[in-house]
C-alpha cells in the first residue's frame, strides 16, 4: 500500500483535494519540526532571520497565488500591497509629537497596516480586474509605479529618505509570528479551495463568461480574492518593515517581491496549495547555493534552471505528483500507450 | 401565451458591420421556439445579446418583465435564463458531478453557503440530473475525457441545473451522433413537458428544430427573415432561397 497511499494524498494536498493521513502526519511533521528549529543550540539569530525572511517569501507567494494562480489574473505589481503594508505600519509606529515617540504599539500598527492594503486593494481592484489578460498586468505593474513614486514624493511618508523604526529585534519571537500566519494561510487557502468560493475561483480562470452564465459574479469573487491577498500580503509587509527598523521607497517597493512571488508559484506549481510554499523555499535554497557557488553567473544559472522548469514540468514541482501533470510524465505515459497498443490515438481517452 | 423573453429592435454592429438589424424575438411561458439561419446569419451574435455576454447598439430585451438590456450576465443567469455555447464550455480539468455543482442558483447561498462544499440537496440534484442525461457512471471522470456527445449533455446538465425558466442551445446537436441526438430531443421534450422549462434552440439540424419546436425564427444577414410554424416555415419560398437553397442542392 505505502508508495500507492502517499502518491495519492500527495496528489490530494498539492491539487487542493482530501488531504489524507500521511498528508497530515507530514505536514504536522514539518511543523513541529520548524517549531523546535530555534531551540537547537546551533540555529542563530541570523538563520532565524533568514528563516523569516524565507517565510515572507513564502506567504506572498501564497497570496499572489490567490489571484495568479487560482483565478489566472496575473498581477506584476502585488509588491505594492507588501509596500504599503510596511509604510502605513512605519508611518503609525514612529509618529512623534514635538519630540517625544506617540506611535502606535505594533500589533495595531500591523494590523491596520494590512487594513489599509487590503481596502487599496479592494478599491483598484475594482477597476483593474475589469481588464483581461496582459492588460490586467500592466494596469497593476503600473500601479505599483506609481505608488513608489507617490510614496517618494510625500512628505508623511519621510520622502525618499525613508523612516526608522524603534528597533525591536526579537528574531525568534518574529519567526514564530510569521510561521504561524504562513502555516494559518496555508490552511486557509486548503480549505478555500474546497469551498464552492474556491471552485467559483477556478471556474473564472478556466472560462470566466462560461462562469458568468453560471450565475458566478465574477467581478466580485475576483475582488474579493485579490483584497484578501492585498490585505494579507500587507499583513507580511508591516512584520518585515518592523524587523527590517527601516523603510524607503527603494527597499520597501521593490519589483524583485512580485518576480520572486510569480517565479516561486510557477516553479511549485500554479494554482496548486502546496505549488508557492514549494517553489518558494526551493527558490530560496536555490539562490543561496548559487550565491555561495556561481556568484558571477547566479543570475544566469538561476535564469536557465527555470526556464528549464517551465519547459518541462509546466505544472510545477508538485506536478510531479500529479498523472497528468508534467510534460516528461505525459511523454512518458504516452510512449508506454503506445508501446502496448500501437494502433491507439493520441487524443483518445 | 405571456412573453417570458423578448427583445425589440436589437442592434448589433462590429465595427462597419451590422451583425443584428432590428431584430425581434419572443418565446413564451415554457414555449420551444427554434432559431435556425444559414452561417453567419447572427444567430449566436443575437444568443450573445440575449444572454448578455455582448452588449447590444440598439433596442430593448425584457426577461419576465425585468428590463436586463444592461444586465450582466450572471444578473441574467439569475433570474432564470441559462444557454449553452456554440463551442462547449465545460471545466475539462474539473470532474462531471464539480462541473454540475458549479451551475447553481449562487445567489440563494449567502455569504456563510459560498464558504462550504456542496450540500447533500445539490449532491441529490447533480445524480438525479446525471442520471435522467444518461450521465450517471461518468460522474467522478474528468469532464476532458468525454466525448464531444457527452459533453454536450453535460452542458446541457449544467444549464439545467440552476431550474432555469428558459434555456437558450446553441447548436445542441453539433458533433453528436444520430442515436445521442435523439436522446438529447427525448430528453429536452420531458423537461419542457415536466418542468415547463422555455426553450431557444439555434441549430443547424433543421429536423431536429422541426420535431421540438412549436415555433420556428429564420435569421438572414443579421435581420428576421421568417416566422412561424416550422412546416410553414420550410415551405416559405424565401426561407428556401436564403436558408435551404444552397444545401438543398447538397440534399440536406
Amino acid at each position: 500500500m505505502g508508495r500507492g497511499l502517499s502518491s495519492r494524498t500527495l496528489r490530494g494536498f498539492v491539487a487542493g483535494g482530501r488531504l489524507g493521513q500521511v498528508g497530515w502526519t507530514a505536514s504536522v511533521a514539518i511543523l513541529v519540526f520548524l517549531f523546535l528549529l530555534p531551540l537547537l543550540p546551533s540555529v542563530t539569530n541570523s538563520t532565524l532571520f533568514t528563516l523569516t525572511l524565507m517565510l515572507t517569501t513564502v506567504g506572498v507567494a501564497v497570496n499572489w497565488n490567490l489571484t495568479g494562480g487560482f483565478t489566472g489574473y496575473v498581477d506584476f505589481g502585488h509588491a505594492v500591497w507588501f509596500g504599503i503594508g510596511a509604510y502605513t505600519t512605519a508611518i503609525l509606529v514612529s509618529l512623534q509629537s514635538n519630540g517625544p515617540q506617540i506611535g502606535w504599539s505594533p500589533i495595531p500598527a500591523i494590523g491596520l497596516g494590512a487594513l489599509v492594503a487590503g481596502l487599496l486593494a479592494a478599491l483598484i481592484g475594482r477597476a483593474t480586474m475589469r481588464l483581461k489578460g496582459p492588460y490586467f498586468s500592466i494596469a497593476m505593474l503600473g500601479t505599483f509605479v506609481a505608488m513608489r513614486e507617490i510614496v517618494r514624493v510625500s512628505g508623511f511618508t519621510g520622502g525618499g529618505v525613508g523612516l526608522t523604526l524603534p528597533p525591536y529585534l526579537n528574531r525568534p519571537l518574529f519567526y514564530y509570528i510569521q510561521l504561524v500566519l504562513v502555516a494559518a494561510l496555508v490552511m486557509f487557502t486548503w480549505w478555500l479551495r474546497r469551498t464552492r468560493f474556491g471552485a467559483a475561483l477556478v471556474a473564472i480562470r478556466e472560462d470566466e463568461i462560461g462562469a458568468e452564465m453560471r450565475g458566478i459574479d465574477t467581478t466580485s469573487f475576483k475582488v474579493s480574492v485579490f483584497s484578501f491577498a492585498g490585505f494579507s500580503t500587507g499583513l507580511f509587509g508591516g512584520l518585515w518593515a518592523y524587523q527590517n527598523t527601516f523603510v524607503d521607497p527603494d527597499i520597501a517597493f521593490v519589483e524583485v517581491r512580485t518576480v520572486d512571488a510569480v517565479m516561486s508559484t510557477m516553479l511549485g506549481g500554479l494554482g496548486t496549495v502546496a505549488g508557492p510554499v514549494v517553489g518558494a523555499v526551493v527558490l530560496y535554497w536555490l539562490r543561496e547555493v548559487l550565491w555561495a557557488n556561481l556568484l558571477d553567473y547566479h543570475l544566469l544559472t538561476q535564469g536557465a534552471l527555470l526556464i528549464v522548469i517551465v519547459l518541462f514540468i509546466p505544472r510545477g514541482l508538485v506536478g510531479i505528483f500529479d498523472r497528468r501533470g508534467t510534460s516528461v510524465n505525459a511523454l512518458w505515459g504516452r510512449w508506454l500507450v503506445r508501446r502496448a497498443d500501437p494502433g491507439r490515438k493520441e487524443d483518445e481517452p | 401565451m405571456t412573453a417570458l423573453l423578448e427583445a425589440r429592435g436589437v442592434v448589433k454592429r462590429f465595427g462597419g458591420l451590422t451583425a443584428l438589424d432590428r431584430v425581434d424575438i419572443t418565446v413564451g411561458e415554457g414555449e420551444m421556439v427554434g432559431l435556425i439561419g444559414p452561417n453567419g446569419s447572427g444567430k449566436t451574435t443575437l444568443f450573445d445579446c440575449l444572454s448578455r455576454v455582448s452588449s447590444v447598439d440598439a433596442g430593448s430585451i425584457t426577461f419576465d418583465g425585468i428590463d436586463i438590456t444592461r444586465h450582466r450576465p450572471h444578473q441574467v443567469a439569475r433570474l432564470g435564463m441559462s444557454r449553452t455555447f456554440q463551442v462547449i464550455r465545460v471545466y475539462r480539468d474539473l470532474t462531471v458531478s464539480e462541473n454540475m455543482e458549479l451551475s447553481i442558483q449562487w445567489e440563494g447561498l449567502g455569504v456563510p453557503g459560498l464558504f462550504t462544499k456542496a450540500d447533500p440537496g445539490t449532491r441529490r440534484k447533480v445524480e438525479s440530473l446525471l442520471e435522467f442525461l444518461l450521465l450517471a457512471p461518468l460522474a467522478n471522470e474528468r469532464a476532458g475525457v468525454l466525448s464531444g456527445g457527452q459533453r454536450r449533455l453535460l452542458e446541457i446538465g449544467m444549464a439545467l441545473m440552476s431550474e432555469p425558466r428558459l434555456v437558450l442551445l446553441d447548436e445542441a446537436t453539433s458533433g453528436v451522433n444520430p442515436t445521442l441526438v435523439v436522446e438529447i430531443a427525448d430528453r429536452l421534450r420531458e423537461v419542457n413537458r415536466t418542468a415547463g422549462v422555455a426553450f431557444l434552440l439555434v441549430e443547424h439540424n433543421v429536423r431536429f428544430v422541426a420535431d421540438l419546436c412549436q415555433r420556428v425564427v429564420v435569421l438572414d444577414q443579421g435581420a428576421k427573415l421568417a416566422e412561424g410554424p416550422p412546416r410553414r416555415i420550410m415551405e416559405d419560398p424565401a426561407v428556401v432561397e436564403a436558408y435551404f437553397g444552397a444545401e438543398g442542392e447538397g440534399g440536406k
